[in-house]
């Protein structure tokens, strides 16, 4: 306002800002990318720069000329006069699948049915007899009348033997499987949805800021491929992040990816330590 | 694979037809709408107005000029493919459950539904492959099948015989010039309805799917057994594959028993055989009903589903499964 006498308006004054701007620039690289330099004024009135760096391929295809006549053709019926492109409407696209195929699918895939899966749960579990340390349950042990059970002078039953068995206590008749142990073995539907917790595919990335949101990581990682996961650690009681999280991808490829890109990359103000998931028990 | 998901549809699919470039896809569906879609993105390129009642069964022309439609208000429509405009309708006295062109394009078949003192036939009409013609009345072949009504059938190469899938489980082969029976075999279990035929690309034999959870090929000459690929789920439709030697089984638990069964049973995945081996070698996930008809693009670059729920799945293969191979498909590769 204290510039020039007559030039108060305030729409000349806003525009002689913009004029500021450096220019937009494009620098060619040796590597055949473009560098894309933009500049521009954010709401809050401080400038900003942004550098892209563009790839151009040209993908030639060769299509049968009768196949690209009919790429012309003019839409008609309920499609008439729209214009040409997939309409959001009709046409979407799904979610990624990632179809492999194997030979002798039906052993490597999981689905069974449940009694296969009881049977094979069995089957891996190892029986532990507590009196004569055979592969048997104690109530069929052939020394049962006459041996105590191994390391104990007491009738209470030790709670926290065999674990592994744990699956079929009781004579094997029961049913019932322990929370913890379900998972693994897979009895019954998952809860959560559509997404079978992988951890191949699942990274462990340490050092977060704490002023970090499960987004901005969503944000992040989802450049490497489809993340189907994104937990955050965050106390409870600040609701800051305690600066470490998880990312799960639904391919393992795409998770490796990110792992070599994203280990060691800049983020809030500390350096992110990304590596694979270690199995968790 | 990022599959494309068609949903121009407010009822269950019936039958999905690639044209023989592969570039366009045929949908025909319950909600008396035929629906083409070009195939790379999933753009619809229009729809074909004019049917009555629920469609089941739609074919391609050659020349992709003509397409044919059939329906359950017992007509089978002729159209013309690049306006949308109908060009014929034949009236029967009851529906249509399978049309299909020869692999000239000069005649064309239907397979019209036993119901109340009409028997199943299976009619053959010469065409006049241009939009401008005018279409016959005349039907130049009409076989009635008396022992179990036909629900599918086809020309075979060159359009010698004409087999056809029967609900007792048969398949049968004629003569398609006199349409004298040559020859019948139970290839399926009796009284499981045959529910789809497809050729292989020369048509010297054909991969049938059965309600009796198997699908099976056959040699068109002597009607054969030559694969058994069995399921563990009704199947609805089976394709062969070129390039790769897979065939695509899809099915699953019917629509009517879909409630009281989760998704995860209802086995509602396209599975991929080896069409040497007979050993399933993967699934292929996605619907959440059925799949109706499964149908393979003519260059083997990807094929698309149907399905129950209304929806067209369209999926581009990618590296995996031209890759993959068997040891010993390997070891003949590089010799």
């Amino acid at each position: 306002m204290s510039r020039v006498a007559g030039r108060t308006d305030w729409a000349e004054e806003e525009d002689e800002d913009s004029l500021q701007l450096p220019q937009q620039q494009i620098t060619k690289n040796k590597d055949g990318t473009e560098t894309i330099t933009t500049y521009s004024i954010r709401d809050d009135g401080k400038k900003v720069k942004t550098t892209r760096r563009i790839k151009k391929t040209t993908i030639k295809q060769i299509v049968n000329p009768r196949v690209a006549e009919r790429k012309h053709w003019a839409k008609f019926g309920a499609e008439k006069g729209k214009p040409a492109g997939p309409q959001t409407d009709t046409t979407s696209v799904a979610e990624n699948i990632a179809f492999r195929p194997v030979a002798n699918w039906k052993a490597s895939a999981e689905d069974k049915s449940e009694t296969e899966k009881k049977k094979n749960n069995l089957k891996d579990a190892k029986i532990k007899c507590r009196i004569c340390s055979g592969d048997h349950w104690t109530t069929k042990c052939p020394f049962r009348d006459t041996m105590a059970p191994e390391g104990e002078g007491s009738t209470a039953g030790p709670l926290d033997d065999t674990p592994e068995a744990a699956g079929a206590l009781g004579g094997g008749g029961s049913s019932y499987v322990p929370p913890h142990l379900r998972g693994r073995a897979g009895a019954g539907e998952k809860m959560g949805g559509k997404y079978e917790r992988d951890d191949l595919a699942t990274l462990r990335v340490t050092n977060v800021s704490e002023f970090a949101e499960e987004q901005d990581l969503r944000d992040m990682f989802s450049r490497f491929g489809h993340v189907t996961r994104v937990f955050l650690a965050k106390d409870r009681e600040t609701q800051r992040a305690k600066g470490f999280a998880f990312v799960s991808y639904a391919d393992r490829s795409d998770a490796a990816k990110a792992c070599e890109k994203m280990d060691g990359y800049g983020f809030g103000h500390l350096i992110l330590r990304v590596e694979f998931a270690k199995k968790s028990t | 694979m990022r599959p494309i998901l068609l949903s121009g549809h407010e009822r269950a699919l019936t039958q999905v037809k690639y044209n023989s470039d592969g570039d366009i896809i045929f949908s025909v569906s319950k909600d008396h709408v035929v629906g083409a879609w070009f195939s790379h993105n999933g753009e619809r390129l229009g729809t074909y107005h004019g049917h009555q009642g629920a469609l089941w069964t739609v074919d391609v022309d050659p020349t992709s000029t003509l397409l044919a439609t059939g329906g359950a208000d017992n007509t089978m429509r002729l159209w013309e493919v690049k306006t949308g405009k109908l060009l014929k309708t034949w009236e029967f006295n009851t529906s249509i459950k399978r049309v299909e062109f020869s692999p000239d394009g000069r005649q064309l078949l239907g397979v019209t539904e036993k119901r109340s003192g009409h028997l199943s036939t299976i009619v053959v009409y010469e065409i006049i492959p241009d939009p401008e013609a005018e279409q016959t009345d005349e039907q130049s072949l009409r076989i009635v099948c008396d022992e179990s009504k036909a629900t599918v059938a086809g020309f075979s190469y060159l359009a010698i015989y004409i087999i056809a899938g029967h609900e007792d489980g048969s398949v049968s082969q004629y003569d398609a010039k006199t349409g004298e029976l040559l020859f019948n075999t139970q290839a399926h279990e009796a009284d499981m309805q045959i529910t789809d035929l497809q050729w292989a690309p020369d048509r010297t034999y054909f991969i049938t799917s059965s309600k009796d959870k198997s699908a099976k090929i056959l040699a068109t000459d002597s009607l054969e057994v030559l694969k058994t690929y069995t399921t563990d789920t009704p199947l609805n439709s089976a394709a062969i594959t070129p390039v790769k030697d897979y065939v695509i089984l899809g099915g699953g638990q019917a629509a009517m028993d879909v409630t009281t069964t989760s998704a995860r049973q209802g086995k509602f995945e396209a599975r991929f055989y080896h069409k040497v081996f007979m050993e399933e070698i993967g699934r292929v996930r996605g619907h959440f009903g059925p799949l109706n008809y499964v149908a393979v693009h003519p260059q083997g670059l990807g094929y698309c589903s149907g399905g129950e729920d209304g929806y067209v799945r369209v999926h581009h293969f990618d590296k995996p499964y031209f890759d993959f191979m068997y040891e010993v498909e390997r070891e003949q590769a590089n010799l």
